[in-house]
């Protein structure tokens, strides 16, 4: 039986739930957002990468100093993880830039990983040696996720820009096979290895793995020139590949969870800052790895006002307007105050990329309706 | 029964957390490897869990939850003993 695939909307759009849950974690998600206890964490180690992938949201040079400098060290991430426990998280996702840029990930993972959370770990896997992948198989997370960006060394390296990289990711994700950890592969969709999606599937599963690919790219975080042009998928590619059988099942995910946001008219229709935050590398929390605001602090402010702040954040913007709540294609969107606030500046205006998309699936869903 | 009436103790690989009204029991360190889920415990089973850091015996189990859910001793007795079986059996106990 092979493992199973499915094609997400978005490039890492929020720190993943384990599907493998069920229900149980639906339920849970849905009453720590009741309740406003921050159930979901994600810690962005660094931001730092070895890679250069041109659409990626957030990556700097892994030598850039003041990056580097301004890092929290390991006890400042295990203080956040614990006061952030006492808040209610038990979901939490370590990412970057690339984790294992920083020589002290493990004084930081490997106290995390006592904790009592449900840990989740991405990476590029270029540097997973031998050794990393059995310090890891000592207290492995539920689940590490490596991003593949082709079938072929020529493709992922067009794509990552950094020649030996497809090798090292192979060695890093053969090693953490080898040790047991729990692995998944995914890939982010552009145009340059959208054409190697089946082989790149079929490369995981040949290793018994699981397989998700996004291929809505979000604009970089840091206000760089995006450059998203060149490594989008056009519209119609969009629809094609979300019409295939593999993702329908995330298809119906998706469209049931915009659905659901057509009744009420929040800004905000996912759990950012009601049960899930985000914290930077230099210690800033967000309510999701897209949204920079309102950049709370909660080393020197303590976790319950950051926390607070950032719950401000997103109940303020529920009294916003915005043209697309009243827009028919509503439910064919992926839009979120995340998108608007990358490409608008706002946290309401429309993306014009996005548009188009929903109209192309409204076309397709509603003519053979 | 597949664990020892007179000394019984939980297996320390689990942490205890209290998430959303739930008692829920995670696994850390290597029993990630064999158990990668979440467990959950009504009142008595988290109650039953925490006294379990320690050795001991069912007698005293069943008189300790009849003691504090205020039940017949038989029938905190019987609830001890399907809870015991039923962590046993996914590796709960030592």
């Amino acid at each position: 039986m092979s493992a199973p695939s499915r094609l997400s909307g978005a490039e890492d759009p929020c720190p993943p739930l384990p599907q493998e849950y069920g229900p149980l974690v639906a339920e849970l998600q849905s009453r720590a957002a009741e309740r406003r206890q921050p159930i979901n964490g994600a810690f962005e180690l660094t931001e730092r990468c070895n890679l250069a992938c041109t659409m990626c949201y957030v990556r700097q040079p892994s030598g850039h100093a003041a990056y580097h400098a301004a890092e929290l060290s390991p006890a400042q991430w295990l203080d956040l993880a614990r006061a952030a426990i006492d808040h209610g998280m038990l979901f939490l996702l370590l990412t970057g830039g690339e984790v294992f840029l920083r020589p002290d990930f493990f004084d930081i993972y490997t106290p995390l990983a006592r904790l009592g959370l449900v840990l989740t770990l991405f990476s590029n896997g270029t540097l997973i040696t031998e050794a990393i992948a059995a310090r890891l198989a000592e207290a492995p997370p539920s689940r590490t996720e490596i991003t593949l960006y082709g079938a072929t060394a020529e493709t992922h390296e067009a794509v990552t820009g950094v020649p030996g990289s497809y090798t090292r990711a192979m060695r890093g994700i053969e090693a953490l096979v080898r040790h047991g950890v729990p692995l998944g592969l995914k890939s982010t969709l552009t145009r340059r290895n959208v054409g190697e999606l089946e082989a790149m599937r079929q490369l995981a599963h040949g290793l018994g793995l699981s397989f998700t690919a996004g291929h809505l790219l979000f604009g970089r975080r840091d206000g760089a020139p995006p450059s998203l042009g060149d490594c989008r998928l056009s519209a119609a590619q969009c629809v094609k590949l979300e019409a295939t059988d593999l993702v329908a099942d995330d298809e119906r995910v998706d469209v049931a969870l915009h659905r659901e946001s057509l009744g009420n008219n929040g800004i905000f229709y996912c759990y950012a800052g009601k049960a899930t935050f985000r914290v930077n590398s230099c210690g800033e929390m967000s309510p999701c790895v897209h949204l920079v605001q309102p950049a709370a602090r909660p080393l020197s402010m303590g976790f319950t006002a950051a926390w607070e702040e950032v719950q401000r954040f997103v109940d303020d913007a529920s009294s916003l307007s915005s043209p697309c709540l009243t827009c028919d294609v509503r439910g064919y969107c992926a839009r979120c105050p995340a998108w608007s606030a990358r490409e608008t500046g706002t946290l309401t205006e429309p993306i014009p990329y996005l548009c188009t998309i929903a109209r192309a699936r409204q076309e397709r869903y509603e003519r053979r309706a | 029964m597949s664990f020892d009436p007179a000394a019984i103790r939980r297996q320390d690989d689990f942490v205890l957390q209290n998430v959303a009204g739930e008692h829920l029991l995670v696994p850390i360190g290597a029993q990630v490897m064999d158990l990668n889920g979440i467990i959950i415990l009504n009142e008595t089973g988290a109650y039953l869990w925490e006294v379990l850091a320690q050795e001991r015996s069912l007698d005293e189990l069943a008189a300790a939850v009849a003691d504090e859910f205020d039940v017949e001793p038989d029938a905190a007795r019987a609830d001890v003993q399907a809870f015991l079986d039923e962590i046993a059996q996914i590796g709960l106990l030592v």
